[in-house]
């Protein structure tokens, strides 16, 4: 993401935060083609990816006057509340006792310098892919399937026929590992 | 690190925050995760990380726009607009029952229907520019009994089906595929009746390098987002 635009949704989100519904229009506009992206591959569904898209603007619009505090990118900001929702959505369909995927952090007020941190993430994204090839293809898998599809641990046991201890101990080290590289 | 050896206290902070932030945590262990968000700056500020660098992933995702419905829905739940033919809780009660009553109501009626057939005009924030640039597209299947045209001013894209809708229980998906090696982007579902309308997003740019498809998916559309069926029309713009 350039500073340009970065910058350019940092201002709408400033806005619907007063309650401009153009600004709010703008920014469903550039965002939501991409957020709805990001429901459809939680849950794999139209209608209830439709569904939430829906929930998260309007999490969005009310959400919008405790953005600046919390010292996240927007675009982190609308994916993580995104994927969320999603996952929220996803668990309440199997019944699953709800595991939080956590919109908290995003809600405590950072006292980092904003402009720093940013650039920390930029270069942190840049290296993402690289990193992640650097990591055993199961593993970086399940990532990918953890973030992207709402994977659980149990999924991830599932799926590699693997005990949840197992699949839990080596997807912590993967993380380990993917940090370390990200932030050399 | 190998595989034994346990983690130290500070890789153990590490992963509880990025387990947090995947919410990959249960029960107790997720509430005091939680709860310790608020008294430990560091941890929140490494849940904040793992979320940005994460983030990355989804960055990656094909965009998929969204029905025109879904906005109208979203303005509908947040009271900025109203519903098809609602009632106006503010109104009168008498005030309807007068001949200006019901030329108002016709306004009323009129204007509500504009703004649902027309979901995707440009906003105060994007006025069109007098002479913006306009292309079209013809779409046609391989036995030419699918027929579908695409008309874009400005960023104000509208598609129709003249003919050969998909058969039951099946839909023609919509694709924009930006230049030769784009990944295409769903515009949505074709409907079976009248057009679709809707605002280009940033990033997408009408230009003669751009092309219009269609694939045949599941009724609804793909599940996924990614295109799943074969092409049965495509077409480029051409500049008007």
């Amino acid at each position: 993401m350039t500073d340009a635009r970065r910058s350019h949704l940092e201002s709408l989100i400033s806005r619907v935060a007063l309650g401009d519904r153009a600004a709010f229009d703008a920014l469903y506009d550039a965002t939501s083609a991409k957020l709805h992206a990001v429901c459809l591959s939680v849950l794999k569904d139209r209608p209830e990816a439709e569904e939430t898209l829906q929930e998260v603007y309007i999490r969005i619009w009310q959400g919008a006057a405790r953005y600046a505090a919390n010292g996240l990118s927007p675009m982190t900001w609308l994916i993580t509340i995104a994927r969320n929702r999603s996952i929220d959505r996803l668990r309440a369909r199997s019944a699953r006792p709800p595991t939080a995927p956590e919109d908290a952090a995003a809600q405590v007020a950072s006292g980092d310098p904003t402009p720093e941190s940013a650039t920390i993430a930029a270069q942190e994204r840049r290296m993402l892919d690289e990193c992640l090839a650097q990591l055993a293809a199961p593993q970086a898998g399940a990532v990918r399937a953890v973030y992207l599809e709402g994977f659980s641990y149990a999924d991830l046991a599932e799926r590699e026929g693997l005990p949840i201890n197992t699949v839990r101990s080596w997807l912590r080290r993967s993380l380990l590992r993917l940090k370390d590289c990200v932030t050399q | 690190m190998t595989p034994d050896t346990p983690l130290t206290p500070a890789e153990d902070d590490e992963v509880l925050a990025a387990e947090l932030a995947l919410g990959l945590l249960d029960g107790a262990v997720a509430e005091a995760a939680v709860a310790r968000l608020s008294q430990d700056p560091g941890f929140a500020r490494a849940v904040r990380g793992w979320q940005e660098r994460l983030a990355g992933l989804a960055e990656g995702l094909t965009p998929v726009m969204a029905p025109a419905r879904a906005r109208q829905a979203i303005r509908e739940r947040l009271g900025h607009a109203r519903p098809p033919l609602a009632n106006d809780p503010t109104a009168r009660p008498a005030w309807w029952r007068g001949p200006a009553g019901w030329l108002a109501g016709l306004l009323a009626v009129a204007a509500t229907v504009a703004l649902l057939w027309q979901p995707g005009q440009p906003g105060p924030e994007a006025p069109m520019a007098p002479g913006a640039p306009v292309y079209q597209a013809q779409l046609s299947g391989a036995d030419a009994v699918l027929q579908a045209a695409a008309r874009i001013e400005g960023r104000d894209v509208r598609i129709a089906l003249e003919s050969g809708a998909a058969p039951e229980g099946r839909d023609w998906e919509v694709w924009w595929i930006g230049s030769e090696d784009a990944t295409p982007v769903s515009m949505g579902v074709m409907p079976r009746d009248g057009e679709m309308r809707m605002t280009l997003p940033e990033g997408m740019e009408p230009s003669p390098l751009v092309r219009l498809a269609l694939s045949d998916e599941p009724a609804g559309g793909s599940p996924t987002g990614q295109a799943t069926g074969p092409v049965v029309a495509i077409a480029g713009l051409t500049a008007l």
